[in-house]
């Protein structure tokens, strides 16, 4: 099941387009390069070319690479617009605020709060199968909520709110933390992300 | 055309050394002393990858392991890379041009003073209460404001920034107003050198560019005092913007000329002029126009931005880099290749900066940015741009120049086992954080979950392995300084003016200067000679 904004799907779809761009150049310049070092080195008899431009070769070169410029900036952009659309009809919004070296989690209709820090992460719940709608501050310095297994990252920042959304496309319990280097604890600003079941959510909160 | 050296009476030991107004000993003085700070935020650097080979905290605390990575970073670009790279335009641009001198030799000297001053400013902060500064090396604000991080040290590398910077942007102008006006009869713009081409293109992205960060490092210092220039709404942002806006063209500041040195080598020991040299200079002048219109790349992930425009603009650095390559690659083919030590740089230039370009066009996609962004895949990226990448063109350059500079030839048994171990180190070091970082290790952390230790210590290992590697470069200096081989005018048949003087140059460069009709004009001259024949 992929949904709007299941930032994990669209990562991995471009990705495999870059990885796959980058290991054939890779390829092919280690080829060339490798080969040019062999089939040119010094030997009795060989005497250097005295070209010094191929305007022809090189106009077709360029015109190749802006071609591979065009797909990728064009899948890029594809997929930020998926990874970066905000719908208006989210049921379920969390607010995040960051602080040195901990996370606040508020669940507004149903008046819950999770909060923890470096020394007792806290968890965040969320349901899957649907849009998650994350508003976002730090009390402090600039922060960073990053899930990897989501493939996402947001910045917090303290003179602003920054607002995304995300799917959770199956349940698990997955690792978050910060990415911004944010001072002294910033290595142990850590949360656990518990999503599951809309039932089983609905049940957790219920039970704050 | 012939120059007159003027002999005139000048001080000799230390303060001949440390006064003089001779762009080859400013040159070399800015090599030795960048040196110096290469090898201690080197050390450094062994420090973290020796707290970061198993989990948990052994070796340094938290707050000295900030104080670390800060002070790594800081030091390899603002102490490091940049200093070398205008150190190497100061030695070599005027006698590739074929000047007597530098334009003004003593602003050029100021400017060593100031970076000597900014750097050991930078290095007491470890003296002082509360340590070294601690914000990373672009000390992101309100981070780096006095109530979150407290202590001298901190204001300390705000001034030694401040200091380093303002001494590289005065060195950039005396470089752009060598090659304006310092030029010998007959050499026109499309006769400079392709080293050169690349130093033009290299200061023009300092002069633009290193004045904003003055600027910032100012209104940073005035904030930690008194408050007020970031604190509003949009400051922290601001002041991100305006980092960067220096932050990404010093990037290429640290790659140019590096760029420009693996150019040079490859065309004297593939025994044939370089080749491609409209395309590759065009390519300068587009990847340093682009360079301007790409520094919010750094910022994808913060949601306040534009990031199609940026993302497009970097995207297109392929280009440019693409054209780099098709001239250097050009070169080799065709040639007649001898595999020196600097060929064998070159060579792993070619190869480990393509790692760090193809990564780099990989997070300039903000989609996988938002991923990969503050994590190890990061830090593996511009290592391998920067050390694989600018820090091998350098080792190239110096394997190449060495003997015109002192008149004595490198080791090059010993510079072999430097390469292969530098190789090796770079790749183990460095490849393994591409991995982490996808997996989720963020950069910046003393300490890490348990699954990441296998490839942590792997990348520990190899960067013990790039230590040995530096340390038989020094060995090979030093051997090479007391049992000299002499190297003669021209050892390896380069193509610039600077292989027609004597090693090491005289006072003024040049007694004569031959015909300049291209910018290989010593192969224009063999080829003359040939004719005759």
């Amino acid at each position: 099941m992929i949904l709007a904004a299941d930032t994990r799907h669209q990562f991995s779809d471009l990705f495999s387009l870059y990885e796959w761009v980058t290991i054939v150049t890779a390829a092919i310049v280690f080829a060339v390069v490798l080969a040019a070092a062999v089939r040119y080195r010094r030997r009795a008899g060989r005497e250097p070319s005295r070209r010094t431009e191929a305007t022809a070769v090189e106009l077709v070169y360029a015109l190749i690479l802006s071609i591979v410029i065009a797909v990728l900036v064009w899948a890029t952009f594809t997929t930020e617009h998926r990874v970066d659309a905000v719908a208006a009809g989210a049921r379920q919004r969390v607010d995040i605020t960051a602080f040195k070296w901990g996370w606040r989690f508020d669940y507004r209709e149903a008046d819950v709060s999770v909060v923890g820090d470096d020394n007792r992460p806290p968890t965040l719940h969320v349901p899957v199968g649907e849009p998650v709608l994350f508003v976002q501050r730090s009390e402090d310095v600039v922060h960073s909520f990053w899930i990897p297994a989501m493939r996402f990252k947001r910045d917090a920042w303290p003179d602003d709110t920054t607002r995304f959304e995300l799917s959770f496309g199956r349940p698990g319990v997955f690792a978050g933390r910060c990415a911004e280097f944010c001072g002294l604890h910033h290595a142990d600003m850590s949360f656990t992300v518990v999503a599951e079941s809309s039932d089983r959510f609905e049940r957790w909160l219920a039970a704050q | 055309v012939t120059t007159v050296a003027l002999e005139r009476t000048r001080p000799s030991g230390l303060v001949g050394w440390l006064a003089s107004t001779d762009h080859k000993r400013i040159g070399l003085l800015q090599i030795g002393s960048a040196l110096g700070f290469f090898v201690a935020s080197g050390i450094v650097a062994l420090l973290m990858r020796s707290e970061l080979a198993e989990p948990g905290m052994q070796i340094v605390s938290r707050q000295s392991y900030n104080e670390l990575f800060t002070i790594h970073g800081s030091g390899m670009i603002y102490l490091t890379v940049t200093p070398l790279a205008l150190a190497a335009g100061i030695y070599l641009v005027p006698l590739q041009v074929g000047a007597a001198e530098i334009a003004w030799p003593r602003l050029t000297l100021l400017g060593l003073w100031l970076f000597v001053a900014g750097g050991i400013a930078m290095y007491l902060g470890f003296a002082v209460d509360h340590g070294a500064a601690k914000a990373g090396w672009f000390a992101t604000y309100p981070l780096s404001s006095a109530a979150n991080t407290s202590g001298k040290g901190e204001d300390m590398w705000i001034c030694g920034v401040f200091l380093a910077v303002l001494g590289n942007f005065i060195q950039g102008c005396a470089i752009l107003a060598t090659i304006v006006r310092k030029r010998a009869p007959g050499m026109t713009m499309a006769r400079v050198p392709p080293f050169t081409w690349t130093m033009l293109t290299t200061v023009l992205l300092a002069i633009t560019s290193f004045p904003v960060l003055l600027g910032t490092m100012a209104a940073l210092e005035w904030s930690r005092r008194f408050g007020g220039v970031f604190d509003d709404h949009y400051g922290p942002v601001a002041y991100q913007l305006l980092f960067w806006f220096y932050g990404h063209p010093v990037v290429y500041v640290m790659f140019f000329p590096f760029v420009g040195m693996v150019a040079e080598a490859v065309s004297a020991f593939s025994g044939r002029k370089f080749f491609g040299y409209k395309g590759f200079t065009l390519s300068m002048l587009l990847f340093a126009a682009l360079s301007m219109s790409v520094w919010a790349h750094h910022m994808f992930a913060t949601g306040r931005i534009d990031n199609e425009y940026f993302s497009l603009t970097s995207t297109m650095l392929i280009v440019p880099a693409g054209l780099e390559y098709f001239a250097v690659i050009g070169t080799m083919v065709g040639g007649a290749i001898v595999f020196s030590t600097a060929m064998l740089f070159s060579i792993g230039f070619l190869l480990l900066f393509l790692i760090g370009g193809l990564t780099g066009i990989i997070v300039a996609s903000p989609p996988l940015d938002y991923h990969l962004t503050d994590s190890y895949f990061y830090v593996a990226h511009f290592h391998y741009a920067l050390f694989a990448g600018s820090l091998f063109g350098f080792f190239a350059g110096v394997y190449y120049w060495f003997p015109k500079v002192t008149g004595a030839l490198l080791r090059e048994s010993l510079g072999k086992v430097q390469f292969l171990l530098m190789f090796v180190g770079a790749n183990v070091t460095f490849f393994p954080m591409l991995i982490l970082g996808y997996e989720g290790m963020p950069r910046r952390v003393a300490t890490y979950p348990p699954r990441f230790t296998d490839l942590n210590l792997i990348a520990t290992i190899g960067g013990f392995v790039i230590a040995l590697g530096v340390a038989v470069f020094l060995v090979n200096i030093v051997w090479s300084l007391r049992r000299r081989i002499p190297a003669g005018k021209d050892p390896f048949r380069g193509p610039g003016l600077e292989w027609w003087t004597t090693s090491p140059p005289p006072r003024l460069n040049f007694d004569s200067l031959p015909p300049i009709r291209s910018y290989a004009p010593l192969y224009e001259l063999t080829e003359e000679e040939a004719a005759h024949r």
